[in-house]
């Protein structure tokens, strides 16, 4: 049946998404995903074809607005520095990434009393740790263990090869004496659970057509499915609803035929990422909740925060990897990752080594830079950068601030009539800073590692694929969304999974340490069953 | 000259303009774009760009536009000195013509069996064959296990 009311409801499909409803499925109740997406197909990736770059740059752009697909809603962005970036499918962005498989660092979780800025958490990394040792075997994480930067943990699976590119970089960091560890990467570099290692395609960010790079539509999902978990792909959410006493009862969506329907639950639990998650609880405005659904706070959609990126990329005289090979997935570095007032700035960032760029964008990014003319130059310029680039990326610590907002946009509609969000998103003087440095440190150490020519992009725009903070967890009603267990203080029975509840943001990719959470909250709930609705 | 009068119809004037933009390369390895038929992709690739679109195709026509009232043969009865430097005045005063035209062109061009052999790379897709990389240096691995955090 349909729309039978079900005990636990997650909307989006995602990375948080898929590793909650696999976790929750334990309880033995029925447990429904809605995701407004649809299942997608590793032979329709376009790395099986030619045309690869050409269909990156449009249907499998990391840009809702560049993609205007069906499941997509559009996103104002016209007042944000960075552009925030997504997919909407099952598996979610995980479809997308790069699957540098970070985890936010111990000290990440208590920022205001090691530096005096943003929050603390109300849990800790000791908290999560079991989860990212169980999330990593879910995803199947290569890495090496020891890096001295974290507590210790062994990935499931050895590194991923650095390659020329890689090992170039790495002897510049040895040359400067700074921090370098190969990542932790949710690639397989050996055959895992039935899935296929990797064979170094190189076009990561637009699927991955061996499998061998974790989206959740490959890694929990199937799992999930099999321990009774039903998906529902092309769902748009439309509102959540409420009974008279203010708790959640369901959901209003609109089908894959576009027919609105309604779906009653038990729990009801958000997994739409820190642009998606807010803009349904603003679109969720009732008589018991009139500023949105658990916002009591006035706090949904505020401290936005994205990982402000600069890009550092040198040339080579010598021929390097290219495209060939995970284009995020080689080392990172902590060098700069602790606050060092020296420096100008609190907190830090890490710098992630990044492979090379495939012809076409080599020629599109050449272009932007002003390295590669069109006309008669052209093919000159264009040698001197294929395949003879390295870049690193430094990935800045945002911190909170209640400016930076998602709110509904009065005018702009998704394809159901549903209003967009609207991000407003400034730089703080801070991130502005710590970018600058990290690009003269960038500098320096590409020179190190031989580089003949260096430039750099000191703020990336297209680089919002981190999307926290807007629904905050902590323990006081007045200053957070959901508590410590990701339980809406407003509204017993929701629960918010993705990178919403990030108190902040730290300096590493946070699909990890999203899905630990979502992980975290589903056994919380397990644990806590019988008292969950309980007064607090 | 085709019987059209826009400039993304106009399949030689587009040919020619692609020529200017992308030429073979002095070795002759690389085709020049315009050789290549290209045109059609980058006509389909800019009226499906929503933003890029409908700056862009204006200012293609005013320069098909320009070129005609400079020549009666248009960019394409240009030598390819003269039609570099039409092209050069018209791209300074719009900038976004370039932008828009390249956006679509080098996913195109650079797609091309002949073109990705000429650049050094086997002409077919990543998938499924893959590529080999190098391991990581032994040299960086050993001085790495002095640093490792040892298990509690």
């Amino acid at each position: 049946m349909p729309n039978e009311p079900v005990g636990v409801l997650v909307i989006g499909a995602g990375a948080s998404g898929a590793a909650f409803a696999w976790s929750i499925a334990d309880i033995g109740t029925s447990v429904l995903c809605l995701d407004q997406g649809p299942w997608m197909k590793q032979r329709d990736y376009p790395s099986n074809g030619l045309d690869w770059e050409a269909r990156s740059l449009a249907e499998f752009s990391a840009s809702p607005n560049v993609r205007g697909l069906p499941a997509d809603y559009p996103v104002n962005e016209q007042n944000s520095e960075i552009a925030p970036l997504m997919f909407n499918a099952v598996g979610g962005s995980t479809i997308l990434w790069a699957a540098h498989f970070p985890r936010l660092t111990p000290r990440d979780f208590r920022t205001k009393s090691e530096d005096g800025v943003g929050e603390d958490w109300p849990i800790d990394y000791e908290t999560l740790e079991p989860y990212f040792t169980l999330n990593d075997t879910m995803m199947g994480v290569s890495g090496l263990a020891g890096d001295p930067t974290y507590p210790y943990h062994e990935p499931p699976l050895p590194p991923l090869p650095l390659g020329k590119t890689g090992n170039k970089m790495a002897h510049g960091f040895e040359k400067l004496g700074w921090h370098w560890w190969p990542s932790d990467s949710a690639i397989l570099s050996r055959e895992y659970e039935g899935r296929a290692p990797c064979v170094n395609l190189g076009p990561c960010l637009s699927g991955c057509a061996q499998g061998a790079k974790a989206s959740t539509d490959i890694t929990y999902w199937p799992v999930a499915q099999r321990k009774g978990v039903q998906v529902r792909p092309g769902s748009r959410v439309r509102e959540i609803t409420v009974r008279s006493d203010g708790m959640a009862d369901g959901v209003l969506y609109y089908d894959e035929k576009g027919e609105l329907q309604e779906q009653k639950a038990e729990i009801v639990v958000l997994a739409c990422n820190g642009i998606g998650t807010p803009r349904l609880l603003l679109n969720s405005k009732s008589e018991q909740h009139p500023d949105g659904l658990a916002n009591s706070s006035g706090l949904v959609g505020k401290n936005l925060m994205f990982h402000p990126y600069a890009a550092i990329t040198g040339i080579f005289e010598e021929p390097l990897d290219g495209r060939r090979g995970p284009v995020g997935c080689s080392f990172w570095s902590h060098e700069f990752y602790e606050t060092d007032a020296s420096r100008g700035f609190v907190r830090g960032y890490s710098f992630e080594a990044i492979r090379g760029l495939g012809p076409a964008t080599t020629a599109l990014s050449g272009m932007i830079q002003g390295l590669v003319p069109w006309g008669t130059e052209h093919h000159r310029a264009f040698a001197r950068l294929y395949n003879h680039t390295a870049s690193l990326v430094a990935i800045t610590e945002d911190l909170p601030e209640e400016t930076n907002t998602v709110t509904l946009d009065p005018e702009l509609k998704d394809g159901h009539g549903i209003p967009a969000p609207k991000v407003t998103y400034k730089l703080s003087e801070n991130s502005r800073k710590m970018l600058a440095y990290a690009v003269e440190r960038g500098k320096e150490v590409m020179e190190a590692a031989g580089a003949v020519e260096t430039f750099a992009q000191p703020l990336f725009r297209e680089a919002g694929w981190h999307l926290m903070g807007t629904a905050r967890m902590g323990r006081d009603p007045k200053t957070s969304v959901v508590n410590e267990r990701g339980q809406a203080h407003d509204v017993k029975n929701l629960f918010i999974v993705d990178g919403s509840v990030f108190v902040t943001a730290g300096g590493v990719n946070p699909t990890s340490t999203i899905q630990a959470i979502a992980l975290y909250v589903a056994d919380c709930i397990k644990k806590n069953i019988d008292t969950l609705f309980d007064p607090a | 000259m085709t019987d059209a009068t826009k400039a993304l119809d106009d399949r030689d004037f587009m040919s020619a303009l692609l020529d200017i933009v992308i030429p073979a390369s002095a070795s002759g390895e690389l085709p020049g774009a315009g050789s290549l038929g290209l045109e059609r992709d980058v006509a389909t690739g800019l009226r499906a760009d929503p933003m890029l679109g409908p700056v862009v195709e204006p200012d293609l026509d005013k320069l098909r536009e320009v070129a005609l009232a400079e020549h009666p043969g248009g960019l394409q009865g240009m030598t390819a000195e003269d039609g570099a430097r039409l092209v050069e005045a018209q791209v300074a005063s719009n900038p976004f013509l370039m932008l828009g035209l390249l956006r679509h062109l080098y996913p195109a061009y650079y797609r091309q069996p002949q073109v990705l052999e000429g650049i050094g790379e086997p002409p077919r897709p990543p998938f499924p064959e893959g590529f080999d990389v190098e391991a990581t240096d032994a040299g960086l691995l050993e001085i790495l296990e002095g640093r490792r955090r040892g298990k509690p």
